[in-house]
């Protein structure tokens, strides 16, 4: 039965989510942009607050204050809904990751996740990534603006080739721990993160993800240099403050999982003996994996989009394969 | 027991409908994201079940994968090209035909039969509905049917192949 | 092209002042004074280019210009034609009447001409009949006249050389704008309405996303094109240029450049000006590279006043010219990898060493980007003290280690192998034939170098190398570029080890120079390409035509050609690989 208790429960471990990806979101920013300038030779945005801290919220500011268009031959409604199609999913996606080990509160346990213990966690992870693409593709097309009908069917193809690759990384950790659910993939790493097993499904998994988030440099979709910003470019004010918030929620929520589910979760040294070093072991771990991405963006170019079809397909996918197989094969083999 | 019930009537009303805006909105797109809800809506009946499983295959397949199929062609082939302007006089009377079907087919469920759906339903087997006994269903009891199926998909995929090569070879 | 060498040797041998021979009442030398080359029939042009061509071997065509010559009712159209093996132009030049300026069109023999042909007809009115696209290409459509004709005046005409009468005679200060009331002004040509004026051919771009259909002939799959403006406000055109792109999914089918949104008839102002003051009005065509912009038109003059620099002036003034050219290509592989996607990392560590090179430039001209620096005749001023050290440093340890950086990183880069190889192949064939020239000529394996084919001031002493490459794809122009400036480091090595003391100026420096009348061209092989100048002077202290050769706008010719079939995303790295500063397409 539905106790009291256990709704206030939901509620505040909900907004304590919503709040680690809003507020994750908007120093992210400012972390992605003091680092990729460190990495060009310039300072980057140090006068809002001190060293800069109260850039993102002069960003916030501004972005709210600015002018809302909305392109003459658009189709309102859609055009409208499509920022917020593309936020929900990135909001849900850390619902079933355990942010630390059971804890106990006023002789009362709690764990530290939403919705981590439930059997299906990893496929509640691949369904939800595959709706985000939904807002792109609703964005692109109600804009009535050519590159973003570009960038929509840009993302809409490179999503759908990216989540085989994904899934089929995903699918390591799954045969690894012997269940689908989130908490029994963590638990199972206490001795030995997945990485160090899936080396391969590790790598496919950061690659697809990449892609699936439209990251660079598989920014297709946005594509600054080609569509002008793809389905954003007719975008302003709050509404591109929404796409960019999806954006870097993604980012979030992609580490938060690849964490999760490839180094160990929560753990780290004596996170047994004193349980509170779990989230603080986890941040550490997605601020490195969000510190790579912002590498690779300082790095690379961009692929072209039809060889990154071609990657996806001809040489992720295989890879992919054949990384399960041999899992597969040597569980059984070894008995593990 | 109400709880549920309530929200089974609220997910009843959206799938019906945005199945019905589906089929009358003139605009392919908005058919396509209509049809979306319909299968979102259906994935939570299924959670409603305790099929947690089935729920979120049918979300991440369906409403993630084929359908933003569906649009992307849609999109490619430009919706204002696609404007139904043929409507044949027999398509309409087939639909009527086959909702006649469909109207006694519910009638012969709800009247005629209502032992067999009515009843009452057996406690829930553990891990019903789990990944774990329905690879076990489908590994054992439903091999053949499963690789069939696969078959079936291969093939479709090696035809599709084919003709992109045919195109291209020219 | 070594192949065009050995059977035409008959005609590669002769020297042009046989030529009138060769073609018997078709040619005749231009005799007056101060000019050379020869006049040719109007009607005999298209037969006379052809067999220059293909029995002389000029088979590239530098430039394409008019003048008109108002006082003696005759429209010219002046053609400067190269053999690519080197050596020094052929002028020759057609004359027709001025009141129906009717010229053969070229680019059937030379493609090149293309565009140039288009723009003399745009700014003066010379009709080229069989071109394939005779529009407008720098003005509008909607626009009246043709504004380097002699006789055409422009909004607020004052007079028709600077400088200018005193605008406040008697300290009664007034414009002259606020006579002239504005609407009375515009005027459009009789037919045109500028309301709801759609361009021709650009129907499909207004069409919105409602797509024009290929003629699906039953057999292929029917897909719809789309067609797409990139451009003029796009972050990847380098400025206000405009691509028209039919697009059959991602690719490019058809590709149209449209130009002259920063157009501002800058020959125009050139022949209202006086000689000096058009010095500082030539650091605005590529104003990245203002150096050897100011080199071209000082050569020009030169060549017409018959002076020649002091030692040390050459000296200096290659030092900045290939110093310019180091900082453009820095530029342009910086911005390269910009427009392959590259997040400004690359571009911002290539302006850092351009920063170094732009320091030198304020400190010799007192300007870090438009320098103005070239006299006629010399220089400005010295080099200040301690500033050939600066560049000494900067040449010898900086920038050769920064360049081997560039090279580490950039060169053997998995993506950007895969963005860039193969991709814009432009033949030697066609390069020629286009005109094309700089690394994009030299990428398509034609070792053609100004420096080398014609030197000019002491290029003939320096060691240095022609870089060039046989892909013609954007990789080799990028490589080309990467060369180049191992080969202007050498250069100016050289040069600062060399530089002798003495004057910067031949004679004393002035305001008013006296320009004997006649025309020259003066050329260097600037950073985006072969930069020339033509310039006709009348004797008076204003040139009569003063014609830019601007490189980037004629390498723009080929881009077309580049980009079929490719994607969209390669059109950006094609056009970053051509090079383009709008300032000097435009003009």
């Amino acid at each position: 039965m539905i106790s009291i208790v256990s709704v206030a429960e939901w509620i505040i471990k909900s907004l304590v989510l919503i709040t680690i990806i809003l507020g994750g979101f908007a120093y992210l920013t400012l972390f992605e942009r003091r680092a990729l300038a460190r990495m060009q030779a310039r300072i980057g945005p140090n006068r809002a607050g001190p060293a800069g801290l109260l850039q993102p919220v002069a960003d916030g500011i501004k972005l709210m204050f600015k002018e809302e268009l909305i392109p003459d031959r658009a189709d309102k409604v859609l055009f409208v809904l499509a920022p917020i199609i593309t936020v929900v999913p990135v909001l849900l996606l850390l619902a079933v990751i355990p942010l630390g080990p059971d804890i106990e509160i006023f002789g009362q346990q709690f764990s530290l996740g939403l919705a981590s213990e439930i059997d299906v966690g990893v496929l509640f992870i691949l369904a939800v990534a595959s709706i985000a693409v939904y807002g792109i593709v609703i964005a692109g097309w109600s804009s009535y603006s050519k590159y973003s009908l570009l960038g929509a069917l840009r993302a809409s193809a490179q999503m759908i080739s990216y989540e085989l690759a994904l899934g089929l990384a995903i699918i390591g950790p799954i045969l690894l721990a012997g269940s689908l659910s989130v908490a029994d993939i963590v638990a199972d790493q206490q001795r030995l993160w997945y990485v160090v097993l899936q080396p391969i499904g590790f790598l496919i998994f950061l690659i697809a993800s990449m892609a699936e988030i439209n990251r660079a440099p598989f920014d297709m979709s946005e594509a600054e240099q080609e569509l002008t910003g793809g389905y954003h470019t007719e975008y302003s004010g709050m509404k591109f403050a929404v796409f960019f918030m999806a954006e870097y929620g993604k980012m979030i929520a992609v580490s938060f999982v690849a964490a999760t589910l490839f180094l160990g979760g929560y753990w780290g040294p004596f996170v047994d003996r004193i349980a509170l070093l779990g989230p603080i072991y986890l941040f550490a771990k997605v601020v490195a994996i969000l510190f790579l991405m912002i590498w690779i963006r300082a790095t690379w170019p961009r692929l072209r989009y039809d060889r990154l079809m071609a990657f996806g397909w001809k040489i992720l996918l295989p890879v992919g394969l054949l990384n399960v197989v041999i899992t597969g094969g040597l569980i059984v083999v070894l008995n593990l | 027991m109400t709880v549920e019930l309530a929200i089974f009537l609220g997910l009843a009303v959206v799938a019906v409908g945005a199945s019905i805006a589906m089929l009358v909105s003139r605009n392919a797109v908005y058919s396509a994201l209509f049809l979306v809800i319909v299968l979102f809506a259906i994935a939570v009946l299924y959670l409603l079940l305790s099929a947690a499983f089935i729920a979120m295959v049918q979300v991440a397949v369906y409403a993630g994968a084929i359908m933003v199929l569906f649009l992307f062609v849609i999109m490619l082939l430009g919706t204002e090209n696609v404007e139904s302007e043929s409507r044949r006089p027999w398509q309409f009377a087939a639909a009527l035909v086959l909702s006649y079907v469909l109207i006694i087919q519910f009638l012969v469920v709800a009247i005629v039969l209502p032992g067999d759906f009515g009843g009452e339903f057996g406690a829930l087997v553990d891990g019903f509905g789990g990944p774990a006994s329905i690879g076990i269903l489908l590994f054992k009891e439903y091999l053949v049917p499963f690789e069939v199926t696969s078959l079936l998909l291969l093939a479709a995929m090696v035809g599709a192949i084919v003709l992109t090569r045919r195109e291209s070879s020219r | 092209m070594t192949d065009k060498e050995s059977p035409q040797v008959e005609g590669t041998t002769r020297e042009p002042d046989s030529l009138e021979q060769h073609f018997p009442g078709i040619l005749t030398p231009d005799e007056r004074e101060g000019f050379d080359g020869y006049l040719v029939a109007p009607d005999k042009l298209t037969e006379f280019a052809t067999r220059l061509r293909d029995e002389f071997g000029y088979d590239y065509l530098s430039s394409v210009t008019g003048v008109d010559y108002l006082p003696d009712e005759v429209m010219e159209v002046v053609y400067h034609a190269y053999r690519i093996e080197g050596g020094p132009a052929l002028v020759f030049k057609t004359q027709v009447p001025r009141a129906d300026p009717v010229v053969p069109s070229l680019v059937g023999v030379w493609p090149g001409a293309d565009f140039q042909e288009r723009e003399a007809w745009d700014l003066l009115g010379i009709r080229f009949t069989g071109h394939p696209n005779l529009r407008r290409i720098l003005m509008w459509e909607g626009f009246e006249g043709h504004p380097l004709r002699k006789d055409w005046h422009e909004a607020y005409f004052e007079e028709d050389a600077k400088p200018f009468a005193n605008r406040w005679p008697e300290g009664d200060v007034y414009r002259i704008e606020d006579k002239i009331p504005f609407g009375k002004n515009v005027q459009y040509p009789s037919e045109f309405t500028p309301e709801g004026w759609i361009p021709e051919g650009d129907e499909g771009l207004y069409a919105g996303l409602g797509q024009i259909s290929n003629d699906g002939d039953g057999s292929s799959l029917k897909t719809d094109q789309l067609v797409v403006n990139l451009g003029p406000q796009h972050p990847s055109t380098h400025g206000v240029f405009r691509m028209v792109v039919t697009l059959d999914g991602e690719t490019v089918t058809d590709l149209k450049p449209v130009m002259g949104y920063l157009h501002r008839n800058h020959e125009k102002i050139g022949e209202r000006n006086t000689y000096i003051m058009n010095m500082p009005y030539t650091d605005r065509l590529d104003y990245l590279s203002s150096m050897s912009n100011n080199f071209g038109y000082a050569l020009a003059v030169e060549k017409l006043m018959d002076i020649q620099p002091p030692e040390r002036a050459e000296y200096i003034r290659v030092i900045m010219a290939e110093l310019t050219r180091i900082v453009s290509h820095l530029w342009a592989i910086g911005f390269l990898l910009n427009d392959l996607g590259a997040f400004f990392t690359p571009a911002l560590y290539a302006i850092n060493e351009r920063e170094l090179i732009l320091d030198v430039f304020e400190a010799v001209s007192g300007s870090r980007m438009m320098c103005n620096y070239f006299r006629f005749g010399g220089l400005a001023r010295d080099l200040p003290p301690g500033t050939l050290q600066t560049i000494r440093e900067l040449i010898f340890e900086r920038l050769p280690r920064r360049v081997d950086e560039l090279d580490i990183y950039l060169t053997e880069n998995e993506i950007v192998r895969s963005r860039c190889i193969g991709v814009g192949v432009l033949s030697p064939e066609k390069a020629v034939a286009f005109s094309a020239a700089g690394p994009v000529l030299r990428a398509s394996g034609i070792p053609y170098d100004v420096r080398r084919a014609e030197p000019y001031g002491i290029y003939d002493r320096f060691d240095f190398e022609v870089a060039v490459r046989y892909g013609g794809d954007v990789y080799d122009r990028y490589l080309v570029r990467l060369q180049e400036i191992r080969e202007s480091i050498r250069i100016v090595q050289q040069a600062v080890d060399d530089i002798p003391e003495g004057e910067i100026q031949t004679g004393k420096p002035i305001f008013q120079v006296r320009v004997p009348a006649g025309e020259a061209y003066g050329r260097v092989e600037n950073p985006k390409g072969e930069l020339g100048f033509y310039v006709v002077s009348n004797g008076k202290p204003n040139p009569w035509r003063y014609h830019i050769r601007a490189p980037s706008f004629i390498n723009l010719t080929a881009l077309a050609e580049m980009c079929k079939g490719h994607k969209v995303a390669d059109v950006v790295a094609i056009l970053g690989s051509i090079d383009i500063i709008l300032g000097e397409v435009d003009r």
